[in-house]
């Protein structure tokens, strides 16, 4: 079954695009088996991680840490529930836009949710409007990367695998 | 958060994930068994686009203001292309008119079916919100994410992108879709028609407590058709005027507790626009099938129960699905795409209906397009006095609550609205002060 990576952002908002940069930079590493694509409603996910065995959804975090930190969460179907807390912080804290962690929390109820799903958040600096990312957030798009190579790793034939991971994770069943 | 992992003892947080569009609260004083002062409090950034806009030139409002709200751009993109053309003395034939009210009709399947299904019914149906329904409600829930997805299939054919759609210029589209790829939604749109013909039946099942409303109505209302991307002023007060007059009507104010403006028609009491003003002005102008499906849910030409507005809403998710499927079954190849809007010193005026209500846009240009003046009047603004007043009302027969048992009821009467200050699920930080 094919590994997806999900670029989740807005193009134009600032760092809010990164996912949408770091999920052009996995799928250009032509990793076998793995498809990448880049969605910017999170209502969508549901739909788009379909029958996906893992799935790699990567966002844009604002949690008041330094810009450019990385996070790294397994909410699969086999992770436990998304915290209240963690609902207050991400979308469902009162938001139109209805966020990751609603989706993944909607599609675990409706038992849609892939077995093994990973976040990967990294911390904007600025979403204000910008088609650019902000330098800080530029520099971390290769440890991002690194932590989705990683998670994907597991899943890929030994020659394929990266050999020193800068982000562990753990993305056990 | 934080999360201990299992593999290494390494703590990971995820925190606020982004795409948060703004926070609300409401302030209640309850004095001798009384409400006192009732404050809708609205803490998004003041509206600084109005003043970002100046200097800027007379093609980028569309772009810019799409992004003031990420469930209605389409909503600020077209009131911004309706003023600027006005501006510009320019009227778009009818076929990128037709186009635009498509495009439009996307917008309002992605807000409506997100709002009822995901924010309003779980304050029907008795729970915290809609992940929580969906465990006992899986079939409805599914239902809604159907809809939801063929509004942003139909915004990601005709507009570009599901959200902020990057196809929509000045004076029309970049490229117009074609005949063969509208017909491939039909299916989709076939469908979506009678999941919204069930969302009616489905909504009509629950209860509503009574509350009429006392409020003028102001709503658009085109030549034809249901008010979408265009139309006239019309109020239940009798009045009836151009969007070109909307400022001699419609009148501003700031108020301390707030950072979005407050607004009063002709200087009377509340006012409200959004579903229950257009259905109520324009009952005559829906489809046939709409009709009957109000009909048939209870509904009679016009409603004023603020609560019911969730089955106003399904019944325009009705209607927009018709709209839909009959402008794809008329559209033809081979039109223009767009018509030149050169610029010109002038003011223009612009009203569209966002799936909450009228929103107006007015700029003023300098005769190279440079933008002198701009000012953008959103739904939620005008309805917020009348948010307050209905808080005002209902919370006099709910004193005896629990602050907490008050908090969710007032939550659940703000939802009614579907407000754009932040929406609805949990947005509200209810302080009551109680003496």
């Amino acid at each position: 079954m094919t590994d997806l990576v999900i670029g989740l952002g807005s193009p134009d908002g600032g760092d809010d695009a990164v996912g949408l940069w770091v999920a052009r930079r996995v799928a250009a590493l032509g990793l076998p088996g793995v498809a990448v694509i880049e969605h910017e409603d999170p209502t969508g996910l549901i739909d788009v991680w379909g029958q996906a065995d893992l799935a790699l959804v990567v966002d844009a975090v604002r949690s008041g840490a330094a810009p450019g930190a990385l996070f790294v969460l397994a909410a699969g179907a086999d992770a436990p529930p998304l915290t209240a807390d963690a609902w207050a912080r991400t979308g469902r804290g009162g938001t139109h836009a209805f966020g990751l962690a609603a989706a993944v929390e909607l599609a675990r109820a409706l038992h849609r949710l892939p077995p093994r799903l990973v976040l990967v958040g990294v911390e904007a600096a600025t979403v204000e409007h910008s088609t650019s990312l902000s330098a800080t957030v530029q520099d971390a798009l290769p440890a991002a990367v690194a932590a989705v190579v990683g998670a994907l790793a597991r899943q890929l034939p030994a020659q394929h695998q990266i050999p020193a991971q800068e982000v562990d994770l753990d993305v056990s069943r | 958060m934080s999360h201990k992992l299992t593999d290494g003892g390494q703590v990971l947080h995820v925190g606020t994930l982004s795409r948060v569009e703004g926070e609300g609260g409401m302030h209640l004083e309850i004095h001798d068994g009384h409400v006192g002062a009732v404050e809708l409090r609205i803490f998004e950034p003041p509206r600084f686009y109005e003043a970002f806009l100046r200097g800027r030139s007379w093609t980028e409002p569309p772009d810019i203001t799409a992004r003031i709200c990420g469930i209605c751009p389409v909503a600020y993109q077209f009131s911004a292309c309706n003023a600027l053309e006005d501006a510009c003395g320019v009227s778009v034939p009818d076929t990128i008119r037709t186009m635009r009210r498509l495009l439009y009709c996307g917008e309002w399947i992605e807000s409506h079916a997100l709002h009822i299904y995901l924010l309003h019914a779980p304050d029907f149906l008795g729970y915290p919100g809609g992940i929580e329904m969906a465990k006992d409600h899986p079939a409805a829930v599914e239902q809604g994410l159907r809809l939801k997805k063929v509004g942003n299939e139909l915004m990601t054919l005709v507009g570009g992108r599901s959200v902020h759609p990057i196809n929509v210029k000045l004076g029309g589209f970049y490229r117009m879709p074609t005949v063969a790829e509208l017909g491939g939604l039909r299916p989709a749109l076939e469908r979506g028609l009678e999941d919204a013909l069930a969302t009616v039946r489905l909504v009509s099942t629950f209860d509503f407590p009574d509350l009429e409303q006392p409020y003028t109505y102001l709503s658009l209302r085109p030549e034809q058709g249901y008010p979408i991307e265009s139309g006239s002023v019309v109020t239940t007060a009798g009045t009836a005027f151009d969007v070109r007059d909307f400022p001699e009507h419609i009148t501003e104010h700031h108020v301390a507790h707030s950072n979005a403006l407050h607004a009063s028609l002709d200087g009377g009491g509340p006012y409200v626009v959004g579903p229950l003003a257009r259905y109520t002005l324009n009952f005559d102008r829906l489809s046939p099938l709409a009709q009957q499906a109000a009909r048939e849910a209870g509904l009679g030409e016009t409603c004023r129960n603020p609560f019911r507005s969730i089955i106003v809403r399904s019944v325009e998710l009705v209607e927009v699905f018709s709209e839909a499927l009959r402008i794809i079954d008329a559209w033809r190849d081979g039109t223009a795409p767009s018509v030149p809007v050169p610029a010109r010193a002038g003011e223009g005026f612009g009203a569209t209906e966002a799936p909450r209500g009228v929103l107006f846009h007015r700029y003023r240009l300098d005769d190279d397009g440079t933008i002198l003046d701009a000012q953008i009047v959103p739904p939620t603004s005008q309805n917020q006095p009348s948010i307050e007043a209905d808080m005002r009302t209902l919370a006099e027969s709910w004193l005896e609550l629990s602050d907490h048992d008050l908090s969710h009821r007032c939550e659940a009467a703000i939802r009614n609205y579907d407000p754009c200050i932040s929406c609805a699920t949990h947005f509200l930080d209810l302080t009551v002060e109680r003496t």
